[in-house]
């Protein structure tokens, strides 16, 4: 895998490396999925997907009913920074 | 402390043999006297622990019928969130956050009048097998302090296993119970995908979490997941499956019970030790009246990628959640060092570069990789479609055998510092935790006969699933007789 590549996936994951992280991700991630193309060998002509595995009757949704909630205090309470009953962000329109 | 088990405790505390307040004295001073070396515990609140005890007390002397888990010191693995106490998940993103609500287990043990000392040591968001990537410091094995207790739960199964609680919570994505009770040399039971809530629970990769308890014994960890499981409206997959008092199980005789042995599981890389003692451990069952047969679970050798592309997609997406604005670290860089890009992204990206470690980022990276447009379908659904043959393969062995024997790990557990500079090798470790995580079905680890230089080796049985009841009747019976 290459630093251009590297570079793309991090920019897709918000995630802002050090050139020194970018080199040493490019040698692992393309280390682990070099050992992951060992399922291109697997015969899966008509084999389903399986997205989850929950078992029993869970995909019954809940009635929609009005229920209380996180409060809005405790919802802020965790927010590194809160203003004017919410969370307050960086300016990201000019 | 004379340490006891989950029922003693809790019967002595009914009784009134015991006080709730003197458990957790007890707990405190063995926590005093042992973690220091250990490190199981991130945060221990005593004056907490000592107000729940008092109110369990006060509960018994106002003549009120006392829950199932009455006086019972139980450790929280820290993904799980608890009112009021520092959740940090082993990451510096989350230093500090005090979430606003209990997970729904951690309800369910208050409501059962258990005692809750504090939160325990983890791979950092769970990731890893060793506890090594904890932004927090490593956790030591008590059976030989130079080695890793496993992961990701490893605080749990220390806190267990180093005698400072009779039972513990954990999560298991793809191992993090039964790896670290296999470590340790304590009970580490999955429940099935769906028994048990994950409200509450820091998500890693949603279509395989899993809570469970680790115990000193079987029925321990029995009584704890009957108090645990259950649907909850708050968890969508959880399943509406009625409980049963799993500890009944326990005491079901072994006779014709159907145990299947997979050659898969008993091939290169597999300790010889590790072999020989779990052999030991099926001859034994077969010799108390089960019928032991052989089964194919042919794509076993196919989890350790299916499972590092599949989790590693759900977590890169999970984790998104953590960016800075609705709860734990914020770093907001000076106009002048943004390169371009808005100030918003610009924060983003620097908090989580700041607040994630190596391995959090690793995956996150791989999980973005997989899913990015070009390798969907290459990766992410070819590897979708591989977990069905796993899951057919073991339907199929279900079809003939009512439980699967095998080894919890291939190795006893490694040297601190090992397997920390090869990512790879650390995957590797957990080829045999994997499978049943990808099919969702119910797994214990139960101790068997340790190697010669002491070190505890983990008898793996797996089940169909929702059926925990057969897999702790076979637990149950093995530990009488080993």
């Amino acid at each position: 895998m290459d630093l251009a590549q590297i570079r793309h996936i991090a920019k897709l994951a918000e995630l802002e490396l050090s050139e020194e992280e970018e080199t040493r991700l490019a040698g692992e991630i393309g280390a682990i999925v070099a050992y992951v193309a060992e399922l291109d060998a697997v015969d899966v002509s008509g084999v389903a997907p399986t997205a989850h595995v929950a078992a029993g009757a869970h995909e019954q949704l809940r009635a929609d009913v009005r229920a209380p909630g996180l409060s809005h205090e405790d919802a802020l309470s965790g927010a590194p920074a809160a203003a004017h009953g919410g969370f307050e962000v960086p300016t990201f329109v000019e | 402390m004379t340490m006891q088990d989950v029922l003693a405790i809790a019967s002595a505390v009914t009784s009134g043999a015991t006080t709730a307040t003197r458990i957790a004295e007890e707990t405190l001073a063995a926590i005093d006297a042992r973690d220091g070396g250990l490190h199981a515990f991130l945060a221990v609140d005593r004056e907490d622990l000592l107000a729940q005890a008092r109110a369990v007390d006060a509960k018994r002397a106002r003549g009120e019928t006392l829950g199932k888990l009455a006086g019972v010191p139980i450790a929280l693995k820290d993904a799980l969130c608890t009112r009021g106490l520092a959740t940090t998940c082993g990451s510096k993103i989350l230093e500090g956050w005090k979430p606003p609500y209990d997970a729904t287990v951690v309800a369910r043990l208050r409501a059962a009048d258990a005692l809750l000392p504090g939160k325990t040591n983890l791979d950092e968001f769970a990731m890893g097998s060793s506890t090594e990537s904890s932004a927090y410091g490593l956790t030591r094995n008590p059976a030989d302090e130079s080695r890793a207790p496993g992961g990701s739960s490893g605080g749990s199964a220390v806190a267990v296993a180093g005698g400072m609680t009779p039972a513990s919570l954990g999560s298991d994505t793809g191992g993090s119970i039964r790896q670290p009770a296999a470590f340790t040399g304590c009970v580490g039971l999955k429940p099935s995908y769906g028994r048990v809530s994950r409200f509450g629970l820091v998500a890693f990769a949603s279509s395989l979490d899993q809570i469970g308890p680790f115990a000193t014994d079987v029925r321990g960890a029995a009584r704890v997941l009957t108090v645990i499981a259950g649907h909850d409206p708050r968890d969508a997959t959880s399943s509406a499956e009625s409980v049963p008092d799993f500890e009944l199980a326990c005491d079901r005789a072994l006779t014709g019970l159907r145990i299947g042995v997979p050659a898969e599981y008993f091939q290169d890389g597999l300790d010889p030790e590790v072999e020989a003692s779990v052999r030991a451990a099926i001859a034994q069952l077969e010799a108390q009246g089960c019928t032991v047969k052989p089964v194919k679970l042919p794509h076993t050798r196919h989890a350790v990628a299916t499972y590092y592309v599949l989790a590693t997609a759900e977590a890169s997406s999970n984790l998104a959640r953590f960016d800075g604005v609705r709860f734990g670290l914020r770093i907001s860089p000076p106009a002048k060092d943004r390169a371009q890009g808005s100030a918003l992204h610009a924060m983003y990206g620097a908090t989580r570069d700041k607040g994630f470690g190596p391995e959090v980022k690793r995956r996150i990276m791989l999980g973005t990789f997989v899913l990015s447009a070009g390798y969907y379908d290459a990766y992410y659904l070819k590897a979708q479609k591989v977990r069905t043959l796993i899951r057919q393969d073991f339907d199929r062995a279900f079809e003939q055998v009512d439980v699967i024997a095998c080894p919890t790990t291939p190795t006893p557990a490694f040297k601190l510092g090992e397997k920390t500079s090869d990512p790879l090798a650390m995957y590797l470790a957990d080829v045999y935790t994997l499978p049943a995580s990808l099919a969702g079905l119910p797994a214990v680890s139960v101790p068997c006969a340790p190697t010669k230089a002491g070190l505890p080796v983990g008898l793996q049985l797996i089940g169909r699933p929702l059926d925990e009841e057969t897999v702790i009747r076979a637990a149950a019976g093995w530990e009488k007789v080993r």
